[in-house]
């Protein structure tokens, strides 16, 4: 049994996939954040899997798995608490860019000034853009979680060949676990309760993920900055694909093709700047 | 009151510290490696290509207090990919933790000779204790430069997961042997 628990693939893919999928079912009639709080679990289980139990130190790494764990209960209390969408337009952004220097001010206290300055202008711009464009999608369930699946997993798939198999483990299985709620949704349909005005925040913990994972490859790996732009589009492009059927099966693949395409390529650009070498 | 500073200020330094002689670790004789078991096939070595440092040593009054402190990007296995791994966070994360330390507590000595050298290993931010055995120990005048050098060879064993280093665990060896080759001159 910890043999299979020790598995990378089992850990960032199988398991958390699994408990997605499960407990999007178990919860999907029971409360109208039952995405949410099944993608927490199944990440939840994952990040412990790879991760373990302690937090110390508390690496710029783990501050990720907390705010990615805390994400998701800031949109629930959002959500429940502040009901105007504008507001909530104004207060996840301020709480994404607080994440985001906490995660990196170990690094940031040591740059000098234009390093400080050129980080924060490109990281808190990828966050703000990845916000914006979550935004612009988060009315449409299928484009919605089907862009979060892809960012995450081109994301994931980027910073495993820019040389931090952790990094790309836990960015792979927060990948997993959408997917598998997402499958889950594609066959049940979505849970009881939720409605669009729940659309502002549903992007959030995919763009704040996608953006913190994203930038500590650059940052504390060595993935290539600009590898991040394309990423960056695929929230954008998965509305290029217009909807063709009824079918949330269908629209499902149809509409997520263009993300797919561009989180594959993205990982193939990165695994080719790598050298293209074998592992050692 | 000048004469009253003075007082405290001598009472409250350590009389090894005014005894003793000081010297520069000298980073082109100095040597940190270390050996890992690979995957249970083989034993991996490497070193750290950059360190400094300093030595207080006073044979007479036994004292010997040691600093080391390493670049931990200077990670070299003699492959550069392996090395980039190892500088990143899955190892020794060394965006956010440049330095790997030791700084001596306390000396052993087996009558004269120098023993062991206790003191707080820190990797990742986390310090633990750690005593290195010295193999070997050597003062004296260096025959070229003329100055006074000492040296020594030690090495100590430690569980990496100690110090939170626990990427690949157990399938990547837990215990890493250190060995340092120290040479440093009198200041």
């Amino acid at each position: 049994m910890d043999d299979f628990l020790s598995r990378p693939e089992f850990q960032s893919a199988v398991i958390p996939f699994i408990v997605g999928l499960l407990f999007y079912f178990g919860l999907r009639k029971l409360s109208a954040y039952a995405w949410g709080w099944a993608v927490f679990s199944a990440f939840l289980v994952s990040a412990i899997l790879i991760n373990g139990f302690t937090l110390t130190p508390l690496t710029g790494t783990r501050k990720i798995i907390l705010l990615i764990l805390a994400s998701f209960i800031v949109v629930a209390l959002v959500r429940h608490l502040i009901t105007n969408s504008n507001l909530q337009r104004m207060l996840l952004p301020v709480i994404g860019v607080a994440a985001l220097i906490w995660v990196f001010w170990k690094i940031l206290i040591r740059m000098g000034f234009l390093g400080t300055a050129t980080f924060l202008a490109g990281g808190v711009g990828l966050l703000l853009w990845l916000l914006w464009a979550f935004d612009r999608i988060g009315n449409d369930d299928v484009r919605l979680h089907g862009a979060g699946f892809s960012l995450l997993l081109g994301t994931g798939l980027a910073v495993t060949a820019g040389a931090s198999a952790l990094l790309g483990q836990l960015t792979l299985s927060l990948a997993a676990a959408s997917g598998g709620v997402f499958l889950a949704w594609v066959l049940v349909g979505k849970a009881s309760g939720s409605s669009s005005s729940s659309a502002v925040t549903g992007g959030f913990t995919y763009a704040l993920a996608a953006a913190l994972l994203g930038l500590a490859g650059v940052m504390l790996a060595r993935l290539p900055w600009y590898t991040l732009i394309p990423l960056a589009a695929i929230p954008s492009a998965t509305g290029l694909v217009p909807k063709i059927t009824d079918s949330r099966f269908i629209n499902a693949l149809v509409t997520n093709i263009p993300g797919l395409i561009i989180a594959l390529a993205t990982y193939f650009w990165v695994w080719r700047l790598g050298g293209a070498s074998a592992g050692y | 009151m000048k004469k009253a500073l003075l007082l405290t200020t001598l009472l409250t330094l350590p009389a090894s510290a005014v005894l003793a002689d000081s010297y520069t670790v000298d980073p082109d004789h100095t040597y940190v490696s270390f050996a890992i078991n690979h995957l249970g096939f083989s034993t991996m070595r490497g070193k750290f290509n950059q360190q400094s440092g300093s030595l207080e040593y006073d044979f007479a009054a036994k004292v010997a207090m040691v600093t080391i402190e390493i670049d931990a990007a200077s990670i070299d296995t003699g492959h550069t990919k392996r090395d980039q791994h190892l500088n990143s966070p899955d190892f020794l994360n060394v965006a956010e933790n440049p330095t790997i330390s030791f700084k001596s507590t306390k000396a052993g000595w087996n009558g004269n000779k120098l023993d062991s050298v206790t003191g707080d290993l820190t990797i990742l931010g986390v310090s633990k204790p750690v005593t290195l055995k010295i193999n070997s120990m050597h003062c004296g005048e260096h025959p070229f430069s003329k100055k006074q050098v000492c040296g020594f060879d030690a090495e100590a064993s430690i569980k990496r997961s100690d110090f939170g280093v626990n990427y690949g665990l157990p399938a990547l060896g837990e215990v890493l042997d250190l060995q340092i080759e120290l040479e440093a001159t009198k200041n």
